[in-house]
């Protein structure tokens, strides 16, 4: 991977908004926002700290799309190259996980692989650990290492930019002016940056790397948490709107004034009707078993599925509850209560 | 071939029987060819309204028409039972694994139904009848709430007793004057000797409350719980393993399903509910 060194992050912005239609992060409030860059009034360029308020899914499972129409001519929408500026390591994490659902199979959605070819995808390193940031314990880390087009790394200098693809490599290629050479000293203070945020991260957890996260909460699975952790929850959904991960949908028909479409809108398996079926049956009517699910879907579920769990820990979904709900401490007292129950086996064996 | 895997294959509904008070059989015809394995479901679309998935109650040999059973308990079967022949609909699929038969073969097949759960089990009894040589029996125990409420009647006392290598039993939970079977579940008259356990399979489908009894019996008669084989009915939408309603733990009943042993998904909660 060859690093040049870019100055000025508008002349990059502009280069690639020259291309394509570019999103960036813009701050509102206490969060960013993705919003559209407008070249002619240069911007907004701003280098987001650390991750969005907004999931990456947007952009290619939007809240609602058209799924299918009885029109005759209709057919998946061709789509346009566009650019996404401003992803962190955990939007790429939960790309893995969309790319599994809605690209991996034997079905493939065709509304979002075509969205996935078409995005351009450049991640920057996080200059700080968010509050909710826990990364980490999935492996995660501050900055991206594979699965974008372009990189950026903030220094003193300006940014380090890396090319992790062909369209990326393509890109600065075709931009070269634009970059020069990085000095040593900024490949040595970025190396620094990314260990003081890494050891920031892992200060700010209580949850540790590496914890057998599939197992406890397996093992867990009958536990009372749930239903108290449950008696705080507003059922707002927000945690499985803002999750980057969460991917499910209904399917809904409708008609227009001279034909029927079929829409995709999301879901959240936190309503109350989501599993009910016709004949009235609801396998979980009780708010504490659907967080129980959606704590099994995650960690065990999905697990077993695919291999990995469809959680990043982005803290999406700690910084939008406003029921309180803490996906974090949820996690940490089931891996107590299993590791009090294995102490207590393991006496009782003595 | 159509790429939108959310996009139906316009339809029309052709012929409807009434089969009991609360369930209609729809004929319906594809304008191509839908071919399915038995005990594959398939979306039917009413356009404009919604959509809801139903196992095809006609035998697969048969792909430019298929009989669609469907009782009246909900918005959308509501709206069904309403329409006319003529009805344009729309079909997605079909989606699932369906009932692995190959694996039936030289088997006694122990068919247990309850309700509207003969709808699946008549396509899966039409194609095990089709080649009944290949297996030991087929043996069918089936119950309804009332005489009434007995689908494909004419076949079931008519047509289905007289084949050679089949045996039927039927009962109801409610009597009526003319009726002079047993009274009670279909439990009830489920006998440890009705087929040799350790050389058959067992298949349920009916209401979650039926269906779990029925498994409870049969593993009290000492039937392995791969020897098992359940239709699971819930919540499915996209039916490509992706929307996650109809999650049994680890399994999308829409794609791996809806046919699975008892030993697959016995360690999930919920599978009842």
């Amino acid at each position: 991977m060859k690093s040049v060194l870019l100055t000025e992050l508008a002349t990059f912005l502009d280069a690639v908004a020259g291309e394509m239609d570019l999103y960036v992060p813009k701050q509102a409030g206490e969060h960013y926002v993705f919003t559209r860059y407008d070249r002619k009034a240069g911007g907004p360029a701003e280098f987001n700290t650390v991750r969005t308020c907004v999931p990456v899914k947007e952009f290619l499972f939007p809240l609602r799309e058209l799924a299918a129409t009885s029109a005759a001519s209709d057919k998946p929408p061709d789509v346009k190259p566009f650019a996404v500026f401003g992803l962190k390591d955990c939007d790429l994490r939960s790309l893995e996980v969309l790319d599994k659902v809605f690209a991996g199979d034997e079905f493939l959605d065709p509304f979002y692989s075509k969205r996935r070819q078409a995005m351009f995808v450049i991640t920057g390193d996080c200059t700080e650990a968010g509050e909710s940031c826990f990364c980490s314990v999935f492996g995660g880390k501050p900055f991206a290492e594979k699965g974008f087009d372009l990189n950026l790394s903030a220094v003193d200098d300006g940014f380090i930019v890396d090319s992790g693809s062909d369209k990326g490599r393509g890109f600065l290629e075709r931009h070269k002016d634009l970059f020069g050479k990085v000095p040593d000293k900024a490949i040595a203070q970025r190396q620094e940056n990314r260990r003081k945020v890494q050891a920031d991260l892992d200060a700010n957890n209580r949850l540790k790397a590496g914890m057998p996260l599939r197992d406890v909460v397996e093992q867990a699975q009958e536990s009372e948490v749930f239903d108290s952790e449950a008696a705080g929850c507003i059922e707002c959904q927000a945690c499985t709107r803002v999750c980057p991960t969460c991917h499910c949908f209904y399917l809904y028909d409708s008609k227009q004034k001279d034909y029927f479409t079929k829409t995709k809108i999301w879901d959240s398996c936190m309503r109350l009707g989501y599993a009910a079926v016709a004949g009235g049956a609801n396998p979980r009517k009780i708010l504490g078993d659907r967080m129980r699910h959606r704590m099994l879907h995650k960690f065990v579920y999905f697990f077993d599925r695919y291999g990995l769990h469809m959680c990043v820990g982005c803290g999406r979904c700690v910084d939008a509850d406003a029921g309180g709900m803490d996906i974090r401490r949820i996690l940490l007292k089931l891996s107590q209560q299993v590791r009090e129950k294995g102490a207590k086996t393991a006496e009782s064996v003595k | 071939m159509n790429d939108n895997p959310y996009k139906p294959v316009d339809a029309e509904i052709v012929d409807i029987v009434d089969e009991s008070p609360t369930i209609k059989t729809f004929v319906v015809r594809p304008s191509e060819p839908v071919g399915f394995k038995t005990g594959q479901f398939v979306e039917l679309t009413l356009p404009g309204e919604g959509e809801a998935p139903f196992t095809p109650s006609s035998s697969p040999t048969r792909s430019d028409i298929m009989d669609i059973t469907v009782m009246n308990v909900g918005r959308m079967t509501g709206l069904l039972h309403q329409c006319g022949k003529g009805q344009p609909v729309g079909i997605r699929g079909p989606y699932g694994n369906g009932y692995p038969v190959e694996q039936f073969a030289g088997k006694h097949v122990y068919i247990v139904g309850g309700g509207v759960g003969l709808a699946p089990i008549r396509s899966l009894f039409l194609t095990l009848v089709e080649r009944i040589k290949h297996f030991k029996s087929v043996v069918c125990r089936y119950g309804a709430k009332t005489p009434a409420d007995f689908i494909y009647k004419k076949s079931l006392f008519g047509g289905w007793p007289e084949i050679d290598g089949v045996d039927i039993s039927l009962t109801v939970d409610q009597p009526d004057g003319d009726w002079n079977g047993p009274v009670g579940v279909v439990t009830s008259i489920l006998k440890k000797d009705d087929v040799y356990i350790k050389d058959a399979a067992a298949v349920v489908c009916g209401p979650p409350v039926m269906m779990k009894f029925a498994t409870l019996k049969l593993l009290e008669f000492g039937f392995e719980p791969r020897q098992i084989y359940l239709s699971m009915e819930k919540n499915m939408s996209c039916g490509i393993g992706k929307c996650g309603h109809c999650m049994i733990g680890k399994y999308y009943v829409c794609k791996d399903g809806p046919v699975f042993t008892y030993e697959q998904i016995m360690k999930y909660p919920d599978i009842w509910d």
